[in-house]
């Protein structure tokens, strides 16, 4: 990688290199798991900045008074669920192969946000319809017993959820928002594992801990001690509108 | 992190402030070091990932391969809550390992407000409380900071205190232990005593035995031993452009009050405002070079892609190469979309050609801190500034398009009169007028001016540390005056809360028998009392109270020229006697040059000092 104190003359050499017109746009995966599930979008956002620059990305900033990196992320994650599977598009205006942006960004990253895949966009985040979600919940016994009341209660629409808006509360039926759902349980931890697909377009979206907490409300589980009971969301996948993996 | 902690997170506000595992930080084999060292900030986690002695320390200890520090910062008060409810210790940040197992913990003492998070901590720590009852298994427990100049209300409770800057002496000390482990002579005891006698700088209070007089005063300090210095002398970094400095520091996910670079400039301030401590106790003035500060900027611009670099130091415009500095940072720093910022701006130097250079600073309202409202009490404090020298400085910033202007005042200063206060609202409003006189001004913006006024706190090391506070009865009053003195909408006035300023006068001027009240006040649950949402000035009272302790005796009451002061264990380099000619100049209205201008033979120049502008002494 790049010798210590040198990124400021790798800064200027990148920028004597022909420029790009209009800058070309990359897609980063990354995955976010451990620590940083606990990390806001905005921290995200803060991290990723200072991030681009300790690693020499030659991104395009934007044009005006305040010129800023310009970062565009996909499907928002809520505080305290995890993922292998988030994006972020950047802009370039200098040449450099998704590969070394790949490594170079890796370099300032740790294991628990990094970057799995660098490329050129081929689909909008528009077109993004579902994602998918590993689940597991950690109980004190019966938790046999409660896999099969929850997939009692998955069938049985509607199950009323209220969600805050901002023209107020509002309750809704979650049920048509499950694309998928596969609950088991697993006796190598005690504990309930829950495979779904959620909705997850612009318009119609199902946040996972809106699914426990409607587990939560309707069967009673996961209300007393937290250094027992307790559950973590990975998200898996995420997929167009036609089920295909988006990319 | 455990699953326990984990789970629990997300019922607590601010969980980023507990799951660590941020880029940057430090992590060794636990095994294989032969000292742990637990760092802990007494604040909350954004207030300690913030200060600039921490990161230096933090680097400065685990330079050394066989050591590893962890930080460890006060769990907000839910995450308290929590943690009781379901019995955790408090952890540090790295290794998530309980405080019992580290070999030593340091805490930075920085106000004295932080004092009850100490005790909170331990207690968190499931340590005991006071170093007599922490046998030779427990960790030592060390103090510093700029607190520890008075280390006597918080004496019983740390097992060591360094006086003065820690870069040397921490590696010492943990050097020290290291070495008297291998030897199998490690007591508790034998290792404090050793370290008193072998390591300038280092406190053991309770290798001193205080005495007191009838009338509650401090009688004398003993050593209790022949061999350990009667008076401990501050410890300083001679040569600053060759002290530790860190090349890349931990960087937090969450959003901290300083996101940024801090390039600590000079060390100590060439003034001497006769009521600011960190004028005193941080002397003599010692510079470094532009050369070094520059390549330090780069290093960590590099390591750490922070886009703004804030030049700290007191008084910062006082620094001889200001211009070579900001030259030099120019030339990367616009390239590369990083700003610089220069706080605390004297008004004497504030121009346009500083302005103009710092353009790229966002936004920020100017500050300026006159102190006083006349020129007459700006003498007795020796603030050596000049009305002209501000309306100056304000018409520079309004011709430059600025439109509001925050001016510091003090309230219950020394010989204060009524005449003094209404000059603060005199003040505010010349400067509103100065608005509406500039012609290059902001015609579409009306101006504002924000005071805010604190409470005189009598503080050690200062020609006015034997001065008394002002009754709360009093600073209500004169603060209530000011209220009516004040009739321009365009002025905003604010003022600290005198029942915190109170308890703090105590705190700062307290002797070792504060340790009782301090420990109920722990038992009974006190903490974060630097924040106004859990001071409540009424348990302290009755906290006071019921240990026996007047609190107007260290706050409201003038002590002695000749009385042995609490501080007097310690010698930061400035005599008791630059202290007292300084406080007849103060009485007598009489101002005193700064260091550059002409040395008023401080002492401190007996520490010696790479870069400073003191007469050198004969070796
Ligand atoms: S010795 Fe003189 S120049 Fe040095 S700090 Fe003291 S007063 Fe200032």
């Amino acid at each position: 990688m790049l010798p210590e104190n040198s990124k400021i003359n790798e800064m200027a050499r990148l920028k004597k290199l022909q420029k790009i017109d209009p800058p070309r746009n990359i897609r980063l995966k990354f995955r976010k798991v451990g620590s940083l599930q606990y990390t806001s979008h905005l921290d995200l956002q803060r991290t990723f900045n200072r991030v681009i620059v300790r690693a020499c990305i030659p991104v395009w900033y934007t044009k005006g008074f305040n010129p800023h990196i310009k970062l565009v992320f996909s499907t928002p994650l809520s505080v305290g669920a995890q993922s292998e599977c988030e994006y972020l598009d950047i802009k370039i205006d200098r040449e450099m192969s998704c590969g070394e942006i790949m490594e170079r960004l890796n370099h300032e990253l740790t294991e628990e946000l990094c970057i799995t895949d660098v490329y050129y966009p081929i689909d909008d985040f528009s077109e993004i319809g579902y994602a998918e979600y590993d689940m597991k919940i950690h109980t004190v016994g019966n938790s046999e017993k409660m896999a099969e009341d929850i997939k009692k209660i998955l069938i049985t629409s509607p199950l009323m959820l209220t969600k805050r808006t901002k023209a107020g509360d509002k309750e809704i039926d979650i049920i048509p928002l499950i694309k998928s759902i596969d609950v088991r349980y697993s006796s190598d931890e005690d504990t309930v594992n829950i495979n779904t697909v959620l909705r997850a377009s612009a318009t119609e979206f199902l946040n996972p801990e809106m699914l426990v907490t409607a587990l939560k409300n309707s069967l009673g589980i996961l209300s007393t001690d937290l250094s027992k009971e307790w559950y973590e969301i990975v998200r898996k996948e995420i997929f167009k509108e036609d089920m295909a993996v988006f990319r | 992190m455990n699953k326990e902690i984990s789970s629990i997170l997300k019922s607590v506000s601010k969980p980023g402030r507990y799951s660590g595992g941020e880029y940057g930080q430090i992590i060794k084999d636990k095994n294989s070091v032969k000292a742990r060292f637990a760092f802990c900030f007494p604040d909350t986690y954004e207030i300690g990932m913030s200060n600039l002695g921490m990161r230096i320390l933090y680097g400065v200890l685990n330079e050394q391969e066989d050591v590893w520090c962890e930080r460890v910062y006060t769990p907000w008060v839910d995450m308290q809550e929590k943690m009781k409810e379901y019995d955790l210790p408090l952890t540090a940040c790295e290794s998530g390992d309980e405080l019992r197992e580290f070999d030593m913990i340091g805490f930075t003492l920085q106000y004295e407000m932080s004092y009850t998070n100490v005790l909170n901590m331990l207690e968190l720590a499931k340590l005991p409380l006071r170093s007599s009852e922490r046998d030779d298994s427990m960790p030592i427990v060390i103090g510093g900071g700029p607190c520890a100049y008075n280390p006597e209300p918080v004496a019983d409770f740390f097992d060591l205190f360094n006086i003065g800057e820690g870069e040397e002496m921490l590696p010492e000390l943990c050097r020290l232990y290291i070495q008297m482990k291998e030897e199998g002579r490690y007591t508790k005891e034998a290792y404090l005593h050793e370290a008193a006698r072998t390591i300038t700088g280092i406190y053991v209070p309770s290798l001193y035995d205080v005495s007191y007089n009838d009338d509650g005063t401090i009688k004398a300090y003993a050593p209790k031993y022949d061999d350990i210095p009667t008076k401990v002398t501050k410890r300083i970094m001679t040569d600053m452009d060759r002290s530790y400095f860190p090349s890349k520091v931990v960087m937090p996910y969450i959003e901290t009050v300083h996101d940024r670079i801090m390039l600590e400039v000079f060390r100590g301030c060439i003034r001497g405002c006769r009521f600011c401590q960190a004028g005193i106790i941080y002397r003599p003035v010692r510079e470094k070079s532009p050369e070094v500060l520059n390549d330090q900027a780069k290093c960590l611009f590099e390591s750490t892609g922070y886009d703004e670099i804030s030049l700290t130091s007191l008084s910062i415009s006082d620094y001889t190469e200001l211009e070579a500095l900001t030259e030099q940072l120019l030339e990367w720093t616009d390239d590369n979309k990083v700003s610089l910022s220069l706080p605390s701006l004297r008004v004497d130097s504030f121009t346009k050609e500083l302005m103009d250079k710092i353009a790229s600073v966002r936004s920020s309202s100017l500050t300026f801190a006159p102190e006083a409202g006349t020129q007459r009490l700006r003498d007795v404090i020796n603030k050596n500034v000049r009305e002209e020298d501000l309306m100056r400085a304000v018409g520079v910033a309004f011709a430059a398009g600025k439109n509001t202007v925050k001016l510091y005042f003090m309230n219950g200063l020394p010989t204060e009169t009524y005449e003094d206060i209404k000059g603060i609202a005199t003040l505010a409003e010349h400067v509103i007028d100065a608005y509406y006189k500039c012609p290059e001004r902001n015609r579409s913006q009306k101006p504002q001016v924000t005071i805010s006024v604190s409470c005189f706190i009598p503080k050690p090391f200062t020609p006015f540390q034997w001065e008394a506070q002002d009754s709360m009865e009093t600073l209500a009053e004169k603060q209530e005056f000011l209220r009516t003195q004040i009739t321009d909408r365009k002025i905003r006035y604010t003022y600290h809360d005198a029942r915190v300023s109170r308890v703090e006068a105590v705190l700062a001027r307290g002797d070792r028998r504060l340790a009782a009240a301090l420990e109920l006040a722990c038992r009974e649950g006190f903490k974060f009392d630097a924040w106004d949402e859990c001071f409540d000035y009424d348990r302290w009272i009755s906290v006071f109270e019921r240990c026996g302790i007047d609190p107007a005796f260290y706050a409201n009451r003038a002590f002695g020229l000749d009385e042995v002061l609490p501080w007097d264990i310690i010698d930061c380099g400035v005599t008791k006697e630059f202290l007292r000619r300084e406080r007849d100049k103060a009485y007598a209205e009489n101002t005193t040059p700064h260091c550059r201008e002409k040395c008023s033979g401080c002492g401190a120049n007996k520490l010696g000092g790479e870069k400073t502008c003191c007469p050198k002494i004969a070796k």
